[in-house]
């Protein structure tokens, strides 16, 4: 059979196949700049984070956590590298997401048509928040026993039916069983993750303008494009890898969680700092928990919440973004480098008051 | 061209390798280890798991070690073989290279556990120079320092006193390879021991860093020159 006969074959028993043969091979309106291709490099390191953690979950022991990490690293041929792979792969899959979300933002992508494609970038980054603190916590170390800890408690505290849930995924007071558990859904959620970025995908694609002319063809002009930036993340990944490779992963995990001790602030990795300050935001365990849930709803809605109905961008709501960038920016510091006051309240409540009352009141004024 | 470019990067990098071992790394302190091209000093890691063994394992335990994880300081298997034959297990049986490292009997002073030293470099900030001044860091408290029953003044150590006594001193082991054991020297030569058991994998990591980093930088160029060309002729 020849490859068209071949593809042919698939493409009529296969629709998915098609799907991905289009979006490949399909003519493109050209000049698309670089930062264009932050989707394809965010997929190409959770498919690094799949292999690798399918690599890693047979030699992880729920029961012993730290000493499993240990034995990765110190016994398990070539397991120091492995386990490299999905920390920094894991660093890099945040890095280029909030960096695509902020892109987003600041181009306006969120507005219809292509506020499907945001709501599901908006859901990958939930559904990776979630699976990255899980992986912390299954270092067994300190800072993510202590993170647990904490999570445990608020569940515990939850009423009716999400404290039902939330008991279900923790399973009661923390320790080697409840690890187990979030060994499973960490796992079911980096599945989640790359259903959802292939969804991404597709809405995208769909929200893209129709074609005017005809277009540049993939190869080689896109192929070229997206292999020269793939090569940029790994020359990232490789100094990364060779010479920090622990950069931004929080402290606290290389001491083991059995010992008595509990750290006055929990070193989070650098990519839950951001969160974890915003959860600060309002007092008291219900406090945290509300603002997670309303930061993800904020975020959510915010095709809703932008009142500009399609209308020319205006430059006070496009400064009032890049402040939005600093605030979540500096967040992350302080809370990385606790430092007390007001001001971590302050950088938390300035993210909510943007989206709830600066963005409707900004955008409906610049398109009147 | 390339070749020879490369070729002269290498030397130099071996030279300065060379040279670094002829000097006295004590005053100014300094470790191969340390630094993003840092390698682990084999003989300075042997040297010091003498002292660890001499001195160290009589209350420290170093859990995630076996005795056959020692052939990666460049020590062969019968001499492997020959130091866990020498030790002798809470069972009774001796040591054999498929040991881990012999537990100490817990002991606790004052309330305060010798904490298990296979990661200590990385558990602590300051890291190697940390555990090199912690190590020399004990003294006669200064005048006001009111010491706890039991305890040392150091000034290395947060809060100025530890339950652990000072137990370096000068020949406290002696060095096979001829190496004079001053306190200084054994504190260096453990603290070059415990960052090798810390990341076991520090050298290869570099070696494999720098190379990866080369090819890489190379097809960034390559992968960019390419792109701009094809977009200037077909785009």
């Amino acid at each position: 059979m020849r490859v068209e006969a071949k593809q042919g074959w698939l493409a009529s028993r296969v629709p998915g196949f098609t799907c991905v043969r289009d979006m490949l091979c399909e003519s493109r309106s050209p000049g698309a700049p670089w930062l264009a291709t932050l989707p394809t490099l965010l997929a190409a390191m959770l498919v690094l984070l799949l292999a690798s953690g399918v690599v890693l979950a047979p030699f992880y022991d729920p029961r012993h956590a730290y000493a499993a990490l240990q034995t990765i690293m110190r016994d398990v041929p070539g397991g120091w590298l492995v386990l490299s792979y999905h920390q920094i792969g894991a660093s890099l899959a945040f890095a280029l997401l909030y960096l695509h979300l902020f892109r987003i933002l600041l181009v306006r992508g969120y507005r219809a048509p292509a506020e499907f494609g945001w709501m599901l970038w908006v859901k990958l980054l939930v559904v990776l928040l979630l699976a990255g603190w899980m992986g912390f916590v299954l270092n067994g170390g300190v800072g993510g026993h202590s993170s647990l800890f904490n999570a445990v408690n608020a569940a515990m505290l939850l009423p009716g039916i999400p404290g039902a849930v939330a008991m279900w995924v923790f399973g009661g007071a923390s320790g080697g069983a409840t690890l187990a558990r979030l060994l499973v859904f960490h796992a079911l959620l980096a599945l989640c993750a790359a259903w959802i970025i292939l969804m991404a995908f597709a809405a995208d694609k769909k929200a893209r303008p129709v074609l005017q002319g005809p277009g540049v063809p993939f190869w080689p002009i896109y192929a070229a494009q997206y292999f020269a930036a793939l090569s940029v993340l790994a020359l990232v990944f490789a100094v990364l890898l060779g010479f920090v490779p622990h950069w931004g992963q929080g402290t606290q995990n290389t001491i083991p969680a059995a010992t008595a001790v509990i750290p006055a602030a929990i070193s989070y990795p650098w990519y839950l700092t951001p969160a974890a300050g915003l959860a600060g935001a309002f007092p008291g365990v219900a406090g945290h928990i509300c603002a997670m849930i309303l930061a993800a709803a904020l975020l959510y809605a915010l095709p809703w919440l932008d009142r500009s109905r399609g209308a020319r961008h205006g430059r006070v709501y496009m400064a009032l973004t890049w402040l939005l960038g600093v605030d979540v920016l500096m967040l992350g510091l302080v809370t990385a480098f606790p430092m007390g006051g007001v001001l971590p309240k302050l950088l938390g409540l300035w993210f909510y008051f943007h989206f709830l009352v600066l963005t409707p009141l900004v955008t409906m004024m610049e398109a009147a | 061209m390339m070749r020879r470019f490369f070729a002269s990067l290498l030397a130099g990098g071996l030279l300065a390798g060379v040279g670094a071992h002829a000097q006295d790394t004590l005053a100014p302190l300094r470790f191969q280890s340390d630094g993003v091209f840092g390698s682990i000093d084999l003989a300075a890691a042997q040297r010091g798991f003498a002292v660890y063994q001499g001195v160290c394992a009589s209350c420290h335990g170093m859990k995630a070690l076996h005795y056959r994880d020692l052939e990666a300081l460049g020590l062969t298997p019968e001499q492997v073989a020959g130091i866990a034959a020498g030790v002798k297990l809470a069972d009774g049986h001796a040591a054999t290279p498929n040991s881990r490292f012999k537990q100490p009997p817990l002991v606790s002073r004052g309330g305060a556990v010798p904490p298990d030293l296979s990661s200590i470099v990385a558990q602590r900030s300051g890291g190697t120079h940390y555990i090199y001044d912690f190590l020399t860091g004990f003294g006669p408290a200064p005048a006001g320092v009111t010491l706890l029953t039991g305890h040392s003044y150091n000034g290395a150590f947060p809060g100025g006193q530890v339950a652990m006594p000072a137990v370096l001193h000068d020949n406290a082991v002696a060095y096979a390879d001829g190496t004079k054991a001053t306190t200084a020297q054994e504190a260096a030569d453990v603290a070059e021991f415990l960052t090798w058991s810390a990341d076991p994998n520090l050298s290869t990591r570099h070696a494999v860093g720098v190379r990866a980093v080369i090819f890489f930088a190379f097809l960034v160029i390559v992968a960019v020159l390419t792109k701009r060309r094809i977009w200037r002729e077909r785009g």
